[in-house]
């Protein structure tokens, strides 16, 4: 079941010196960016893709941003639990009864569970990515145009629908993100689609440029309208390993969030949000005490931050082996990946076995170092809450301006990532999610590829898309799926 | 914050019909046969419409309790950041990258967070002297020369 020599290997590349070093970096930066509320991680991994294409291992490279990604996760909980502010969405859950543990003088107990269970969710994860991710990448081999069409199509969908409040937003996003793809060169017949007589459109928009628009700027400007959060804390933390009885109570929710974290997260869209809410759920419903929870229930802090972080492990499923992310912060990694001319997909672990290998040795590894992070030196975290925004706002700004300049060394960039940023604020304010948006505008020409490839292949004729078995049965899921969720969305309104 | 729901599916609108002109007089939706670079978006352009549609008709009819897009003067400080980092953007080639990420701070601080000046001026001579020793020394990024550096 395990591929021992490909782990080893891997293993070998995450020791180097320079990885584990990088990967330390990703932890920490990761951990600071869940501590703070208001920049999540796929902002801050839009914010270093710039730095990344500088540095000459994409191995380095991956292993920096899956650090923030699920460093992130682990960091989510802190503020969570001390303020009832989430530092990162997954963590939202973690409001309810870890800040009222935190009321009653349990501060160390919720941040200790919150941290072990984040530690044993992490490593179930990676073990099931470790188990499942070749199998799945040979079987992925078999995928010709028709099914990678019809796997975007279903990818997209539930990107749509499990994101968000409104699927009708979420599909309106998704479009937007798939007509901004197309923008420039079309990659089939090299003609120019949507310039409107700008030379620069002609060379399509940079993922770099757009992804920094609307998670960096946009996020940016919103904060810009709250006052300022000055909740500088006073709590001290003592105690933060929980005791035998805490750890007994919250062992079964620990193991219970990893496999729904696990399941969940490899669905596009899943993720560590909903994981952590149908987590959260499934504890209430189990406990024989579903009273207590809403009043400090240690299972209510451990099975979602455990399911948050088995997600966060089980998304990189799709996207290292069929090369479609499920959320904003992978499809931030995949775009990475192509940067550094390499394809996400079945043929990764073939061609690239050391960026497959070497990235999922480095998770292991990641996964102690924030288990340290985050125990024993939770307190350090807390203080990142005393430095003003006012300060951090125009520094990350300057940061977004000058990486997205350094890529391509165009103004014309900085003029879009503005542009984006302007619209990625008003989809805030109107509440749009902007995932879907980013799903689709990386996914767009894989889509579009497939389609037209598949349709060249069966002479135009659409039933290509039903007749071969994998691509039938993953858009008859699609189809059901909307179905459902339509015949769910009139049963609430009647 | 229904109008602004029905506002966002007006724009919606326009940009599907651009998109499905387009489509359909600039790119080609088919080439010899097979699908053209117009046909995908073409597609989209029309799906996007019924979306757009459908968020209008969804949002048809008074509001229950009426939501300010903005809370008074919240637009205030989003509109600041963009004016200096548009200005930043204009002057960026001409006065350098280094001068043009101080000037930025320094305004922003100033004008937008609204803190003194030598504060501000630190805080943006100390994060122009980070950029040039990151990007410019470490990474080695071609900035544009300007009037001081």
């Amino acid at each position: 079941m395990f591929d021992v020599a490909g782990l080893w290997l891997g293993f070998q590349i995450a020791f180097s010196p320079v990885n584990l070093l990088w990967g330390f970096i990703g932890c920490a930066l990761g951990t600071a960016v869940g501590v703070l509320p208001g920049l999540g991680p796929a902002a801050t991994i839009a914010l270093l893709l710039p730095i990344s294409m500088k540095m000459g291992s994409p191995v380095t490279a991956i292993i920096l941003m899956s650090g923030i990604f699920y460093g992130a996760m682990y960091g989510g909980s802190t503020t969570s639990i001390l303020l009832k502010i989430p530092g990162e969405a997954a963590s939202v859950v973690t409001c309810v009864d870890g800040y009222e543990m935190a009321r009653q003088g349990r501060a160390g107990p919720a941040l200790g569970v919150a941290a072990i269970g984040s530690f044993i969710a992490g490593t179930i994860g990676l073990i099931g990515l470790t188990a499942m991710a070749p199998p799945l990448a040979e079987v992925a081999l078999k995928f010709g145009p028709a099914e990678y069409f019809s796997l975007t199509v279903l990818g997209l969908l539930l990107a749509t629908y499990l994101t968000g409040d409104s699927p009708l937003k979420g599909l309106t996003m998704a479009i937007m993100g798939l007509l901004l793809g197309s923008i420039g060169l079309d990659p089939l017949s090299g003609a120019v689609r949507f310039d409107f007589g700008v030379a620069d459109l002609q060379s399509n928009i940079d993922f770099v440029t757009l992804a920094m628009g609307l998670f960096g700027v946009g996020e940016i400007l919103i904060s810009l309208e709250k006052s300022e959060a000055a909740s500088i804390l006073t709590t001290r933390i003592k105690n933060v390993f929980p005791t035998l009885a805490d750890l007994a109570r919250s062992g079964w929710a620990m193991v219970r969030g990893s496999v729904i974290g696990f399941f969940v997260g490899i669905l596009p869209g899943g993720g560590a949000v909903l994981s952590s809410l149908v987590s959260y759920a499934v504890e209430k419903r189990v406990s024989k005490h579903p009273e207590a929870f809403g009043h400090g229930a240690i299972e209510g802090v451990a099975g979602p931050e455990s399911a948050n972080n088995a997600a966060a492990s089980s998304s990189f499923i799709p996207l290292l082996t069929l090369g479609i992310p499920g959320n904003a912060s992978t499809a931030m990694i995949f775009a990475a990946l192509l940067i550094h001319g390499i394809t996400p997909g079945p043929f990764l672990l073939k061609e690239h076995a050391d960026v497959f290998w070497g990235v999922v040795a480095s998770m292991y590894i990641g996964n102690v170092m924030l288990l340290v992070l985050n125990l024993p030196l939770v307190g350090i975290w807390v203080q990142l809450l005393r430095v003003p925004y006012a300060f951090m706002a125009p520094l990350i700004m300057v940061l977004t301006l000058v990486g997205v300049y350094s890529v391509n060394n165009s103004v014309f960039d900085i003029w879009v990532m503005l542009f984006m940023g302007i619209l990625g604020y008003l989809a805030r304010k109107l509440k749009f999610d902007l995932g879907p948006l980013l799903l689709a505008f990386v996914l767009g020409p894989i889509m579009e590829r497939s389609l037209r490839q598949a349709l060249l292949m069966s002479n135009g004729k659409f039933e290509i898309f039903v007749a071969k078995p994998i691509s039938g049965a993953l858009l008859g899921i699609a189809v059901l799926f909307v179905l459902y969720n339509l015949w769910a969305a009139r049963k609430k309104t009647a | 914050m229904k109008s602004w729901q029905r506002y966002a599916g007006v724009v919606f609108l326009a940009l599907a019909a651009l998109v499905i002109q387009q489509s359909v007089w600039v790119l080609r939706l088919f080439d010899h046969g097979q699908p053209g670079s117009g046909f995908m978006p073409f597609g989209l352009g029309v799906i996007l419409a019924i979306l757009a549609i459908c968020l209008i008709a969804t949002n048809l009819g008074a509001e229950e309790q009426h939501v300010p897009f903005w809370e008074p003067k919240a637009w205030l400080r989003p509109l600041l950041a963009i004016f200096i980092t548009s200005v930043y953007v204009v002057v960026f080639d001409d006065i350098g990258a280094i001068t043009s990420v101080v000037v930025l701070v320094v305004c922003w601080l100033f004008f937008v967070e609204r803190k003194g000046a030598l504060v501000s001026a630190g805080t943006g001579v100390l994060t122009g002297l980070v950029v040039y020793l990151v990007f410019e020394r470490f990474l080695q990024t071609p900035f544009p020369r300007g009037l001081l550096f």
